[in-house]
């Protein structure tokens, strides 16, 4: 079990925004598709800081990021 | 060089690591990115063993994502943090030893004006505040004071991070570490003064932020270091660990420092000034 955040797309489609990718400090982990127009994590990279966390709820109150338990494999 | 410097031999691609075609096919090899499009490329830098929600590897991140030339540049680095990260990026990476960082860049960076008369090689000295200011201080003082033409930056997190929470003499007075257990007794030395005193042509000083600002701060360092002079950037890199920031606070902390000791603060010659007015006035960004 690790742990990694995850982010609502729809509720993130929402808003033409991507700060939290901005500030993750990891490479080629929180990413953001273009047409889909969400940000998303790349679960095997992520360090689970949960500084997009920060910004998301903390900063923008959008709340659309939450940090979760995978298990190895998923 | 651009694209080429990478590129797949025909029939080669099937073998090639997934990571590897992505920095082909989705880098920044021959294009230049935006930072505001970080999430849509693939970044110069891969996955690395430094700390969870660290604020030097998110340094580490903008910077890659800012170099305005990185099919020619060279990072040099050394003992601490950022090593770490720097090593784990598709851009030559030099470790020098300890403390000699920038006697190593000034030597790269007169051999490559000889070898390669008509390229531009940008050179790039990122390290702590122990290996700059500390144990490498004579040799980063003497690099500026011959006017060697290479960008320093030093990520301070105000401690040995990597060697588990040493005092530098960036810490600042009175913190509490765990081998300053009375509290730092003296202040928290002033790089940027030091480093104008010293010859440098741009200095500049920043906490992150603000991951476009850092971007430019970092490109202009590297464009008035290939004209002019010596530059140096003076970046607040939280360690949490031996600060115990936790991770979702990290941001937070650097936002704070901002408004005490490390607000945004860009100084140059006269000479730069000008270049860089002439230059942006043809684009509203710094470009190459
Ligand atoms: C010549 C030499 N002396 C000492 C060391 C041990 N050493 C490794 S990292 C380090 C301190 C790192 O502190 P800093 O430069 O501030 O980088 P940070 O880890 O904090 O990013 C030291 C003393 C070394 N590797 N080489
Ligand atoms: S938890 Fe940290 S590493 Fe993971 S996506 Fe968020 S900012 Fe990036
Ligand atoms: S900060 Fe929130 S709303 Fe903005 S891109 Fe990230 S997840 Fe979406
Ligand atoms: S020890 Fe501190 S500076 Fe080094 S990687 Fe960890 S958080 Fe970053
Ligand atoms: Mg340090």
């Amino acid at each position: 079990m690790y742990y990694v955040a995850e982010v609502n797309e729809s509720e993130c489609a929402k808003y033409n925004c991507k700060q939290c990718v901005l500030f993750c400090p990891e490479p080629n982990t929180l990413m953001y598709h273009n047409t889909k127009h969400t940000a998303w994590v790349n679960y095997s990279r992520c360090k689970g800081c949960a500084i997009c966390v920060y910004v998301c709820s903390d900063l923008l109150k959008r709340n659309c990021i939450q940090m979760v338990m995978m298990t190895t494999g998923d | 060089m651009g694209l080429e410097y990478v590129r797949i031999s025909p029939g080669f691609e099937r073998y090639m690591p997934k990571d590897y075609v992505d920095l082909v096919k989705y880098g920044q090899f021959g294009r230049q990115v935006d930072v505001q499009q970080l999430g849509q490329f693939k970044e110069l830098v891969e996955e690395h063993p430094m700390c969870a929600g660290c604020f030097m590897a998110y340094f580490i991140r903008i910077f890659y994502a800012s170099l305005p030339n990185p099919e020619d540049t060279i990072v040099i680095g050394t003992a601490g943090c950022a090593r770490l990260a720097l090593s784990q990026a598709a851009v030559p990476f030099v470790y020098g030893n300890y403390g000699d960082t920038n006697a190593v860049a000034s030597g790269l960076k007169r051999a490559l004006t000889i070898r390669f008369p008509d390229k531009v090689k940008d050179v790039v000295v990122i390290a702590g505040d122990g290996g700059l200011i500390d144990i490498g201080f004579g040799m980063t003082m003497h690099s500026w004071f011959r006017r060697e033409k290479f960008t320093t930056i030093m990520v301070d997190n105000e401690v040995y991070g990597n060697t588990g929470g040493q005092e530098s003499g960036m810490s600042p007075k009175g913190v509490q570490l765990k081998m300053a257990p009375k509290g730092k007794q003296f202040d928290k030395i002033n790089a940027v003064e030091l480093a104008k005193v010293a010859g440098c042509v741009y200095v500049a000083k920043l906490a992150p932020t603000n991951p476009k600002r850092i971007a430019k701060t970092i490109r202009r360092a590297i464009l008035a270091a290939r004209h002019f002079g010596p530059t140096f950037i003076h970046a607040y890199t939280s360690c949490n660990i031996e600060y115990s920031i936790p991770t979702e606070k990290v941001l937070e902390d650097a936002r704070k420092r901002e408004k005490q000791d490390f607000a945004f603060y860009e100084w140059m010659t006269d000479e730069v000034r000008e270049y860089f007015e002439e230059i942006e006035k043809q684009s509203q960004e710094v470009k190459v």
